[in-house]
């Protein structure tokens, strides 16, 4: 046994598919359908906000948490990390510098996970039409659930937009973070048409998607061929004199 | 895979290491970033990292009409937009020679001391929060609201007014209006005391703030700071008296100033300011009673308006500071240049780069919020 466990690769487990995947929908049993109902039910009922402010919506949120109208009573509470949040709320302009923080801290977070486009500036750029600095579509570069109108939406549209993504999870329909795994290179390409054909994030969502079997038509393509080709150069990249584990081993002798 | 900037670094000895504060960060104001070097906890160098709301103002409004411009100018710093378009607006008056009327002038002075007022129970709230104390958070943001009552009672919109525009404001006040916001500024003084209670007689905030984050009467000259940080070091400049605009050479107040230049001396100036606006729109309000006439100056069509040629510089005193806009029109329908000068450009990127340093880790939020620095407003 123990032989075995010594010659056993162990990235070779992320080759296996079968050992743990989600079930694809036809899979799913009676009874996971059920766990999974119950599952959107709790989900709806406990959602974390990220503490990520974006533009100016960001003075509207302060009213919205605190004792007027404070969204807690309706089970919705403001996380400071990504990892444990379920929204991106996305209050405004986003800037290009800021576009970047966004999607990295979108694809940090864990699926299932909703943004909301708040403002006008989300849905077409709103007063910033004609800015050189920031993006007029929000949901060109992330999939997004909801949109709230107006420049600014008032905490009531705050509230009521979060009662209707609540709705929107108890009933099954708010899989907008499906659609980035689904067509990914669609996002990619958009995000690269900015940002030149070097941009990459640290997280591979292709491998997440086969993971857990949410591979798409338009997972890969043109665009996330070229995220390949980046770990290559990567290599390359490092410095000659980066001091490789072995070789500090021996200095330090 | 790596990301884009990924630079392998050979790490220095593990007490000196490198913080990226912000920007998704509870203690950062806005959208906005400080990189900070710490050995041990003491804060070595802090380099700022701006640019997160860049939208680019000053190219922006060369394109549009001078009055299209009217609804942009508040964006620039949000929780303070009042003087912005005040600021804006009596630049666009002075280039094309325009009266604003008595009324107006009046109505534009509520406006600018409920903003003032605004900006600085936000501050508190922040302020507050940032050593730990919530509650301050919580009540400062709902005192606030019932101001933006008031706002949206007169305006029709709780953060963006619009309502101050090139000539006079938009419209005159609704029945009624001042009696509510006489209502709301008894509500201040009679939570007054229980404020004192929360946060300036508070053990913490003694204890937290006092001597942290300190700023010299010479420093500050030098460095260009303005507004409540620079009167927190002693010395009584305030644009309304040195360089007076609109009526406030008729009204009577204080400019509150403190000696030591400390983070608590700062907010102890804000507290006093806040009193000083609720003397000033008392006398406002009274005023407001007696004096008539229209609110707004005739302009000529607004789409097909040329403001003459020429400069125009005009200064407001905001609640972070010296505000001026700079306009340049060369006789067309668009302005030809506009520059702003924000006092949160020198607050929050030089000084706060070099009080930073020395202190400890702890207090790099608590010194932020007390320079009471706009991200918006330093990135533009
Ligand atoms: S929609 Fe309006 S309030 Fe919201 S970010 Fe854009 S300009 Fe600001």
């Amino acid at each position: 046994m123990s032989e075995n466990a010594g010659s056993r690769n162990p990235l070779q487990l992320r080759d296996q598919p079968e050992t743990c995947r989600t079930a694809d929908a036809e899979e799913r049993s009676a009874w996971q359908r059920v766990i999974g109902r119950f599952a959107d039910n709790c989900r709806a009922r406990s959602l974390f906000v990220l503490h990520y402010c974006t533009g100016c919506g960001a003075i509207e949120l302060p009213p919205t948490i605190t004792s007027r109208f404070d969204m807690e009573r309706v089970g919705v509470s403001p996380m400071v990390t990504p990892r444990q949040a379920d929204i991106l709320l996305i209050t405004g302009y986003v800037a290009l510098k800021t576009l970047k923080r966004v999607i990295l801290s979108y694809e940090q977070m864990q699926a299932p996970k909703y943004v909301i486009g708040f403002g006008s500036c989300t849905i077409n750029g709103g007063m910033y039409w004609n800015s050189y600095a920031t993006i007029k579509q929000l949901d060109q570069y992330i999939p997004t659930d909801l949109f709230i109108a107006g420049c600014m939406p008032r905490p009531e549209a705050v509230q009521e937009v979060f009662l209707e993504l609540m709705r929107m999870i108890d009933a099954g329909k708010a899989n907008a973070w499906r659609d980035y795994y689904r067509n990914y290179d669609h996002y990619l390409a958009n995000q690269q048409a900015l940002f030149g054909p070097q941009w990459h994030t640290p997280t591979d969502i292709v491998a997440e998607a086969k993971h857990y079997g949410l591979m798409g038509p338009g997972t890969t393509g043109p665009h996330t061929r070229l995220l390949d080709q980046h770990a290559e150069w990567a290599l390359d990249r490092i410095p000659e004199d980066y001091p490789e584990r072995g070789e500090n081993e021996r200095s330090e002798r | 895979m790596r990301p884009e900037n990924y630079k392998p670094v050979r790490h220095p000895p593990s007490h000196e290491y490198e913080l990226y504060f912000g920007p998704n960060h509870p203690g950062i104001e806005g959208n906005y970033a400080i990189r900070v070097r710490l050995k041990g906890d003491v804060v070595q160098e802090a380099i700022t990292d701006a640019g997160y709301l860049h939208r680019g103002f000053e190219k922006i409004m060369e394109e549009r009409l001078w009055v299209q411009n009217v609804a942009l100018v508040p964006r620039i710093c949000v929780p303070d937009p009042v003087p912005m378009e005040e600021s804006y607006a009596r630049a666009v008056e002075t280039l094309g020679g325009i009266e604003v009327p008595e009324r107006a002038q009046w109505i534009r002075v509520l406006m600018l001391e409920m903003s003032r007022i605004c900006a600085h129970l936000f501050t508190f709230g922040g302020n507050a929060a940032t050593i730990g104390l919530y509650t301050n958070m919580f009540w400062g943001v709902t005192m606030r609201d019932l101001f933006l009552d008031i706002f949206e009672e007169i305006t029709g919109a709780r953060i963006y007014h619009m309502y101050i525009t090139p000539g006079g404001v938009r419209r005159d006040l609704p029945d009624g209006v001042l009696d509510r916001l006489a209502a709301v500024l008894d509500e201040l003084e009679r939570k007054k005391p229980e404020f004192d209670d929360l946060f300036f007689e508070n053990a913490v905030v003694i204890n937290r703030a006092t001597g942290v984050g300190v700023l010299t009467q010479a420093q500050a000259l030098a460095w260009g700071v303005t507004g409540p940080n620079l009167r927190a070091c002693g010395l009584a400049h305030d644009v309304r008296r040195d360089d007076p605009y609109l009526v406030y050479p008729a009204l009577k107040f204080d400019i509150p100033t403190a000696t030591s230049g400390c983070s608590l001396a700062r907010m102890h100036v804000r507290r006093a300011e806040v009193e000083q606006s609720v003397r000033i729109l008392r006398q406002v309000m009274e005023r407001l009673r007696t004096v008539g006439g229209p609110v707004r100056a005739h302009l000529p069509n607004p789409l097909a308006w040329n403001v003459p040629a020429g400069e125009a510089y005009a200064r407001t005193e905001s609640s972070k500071g010296e505000l001026a806009f700079f306009a340049v029109s060369n006789g067309g329908p668009k302005p030809w240049r506009i520059q702003v000068r924000g006092p949160s450009q020198m607050h929050g990127v030089q000084v706060l780069e070099r009080i930073l340093e020395g202190a400890r880790i702890e207090d790099v939020a608590q010194i932020m919020f007390s320079l009471d620095a706009c991200p918006p407003e330093i990135d533009r």
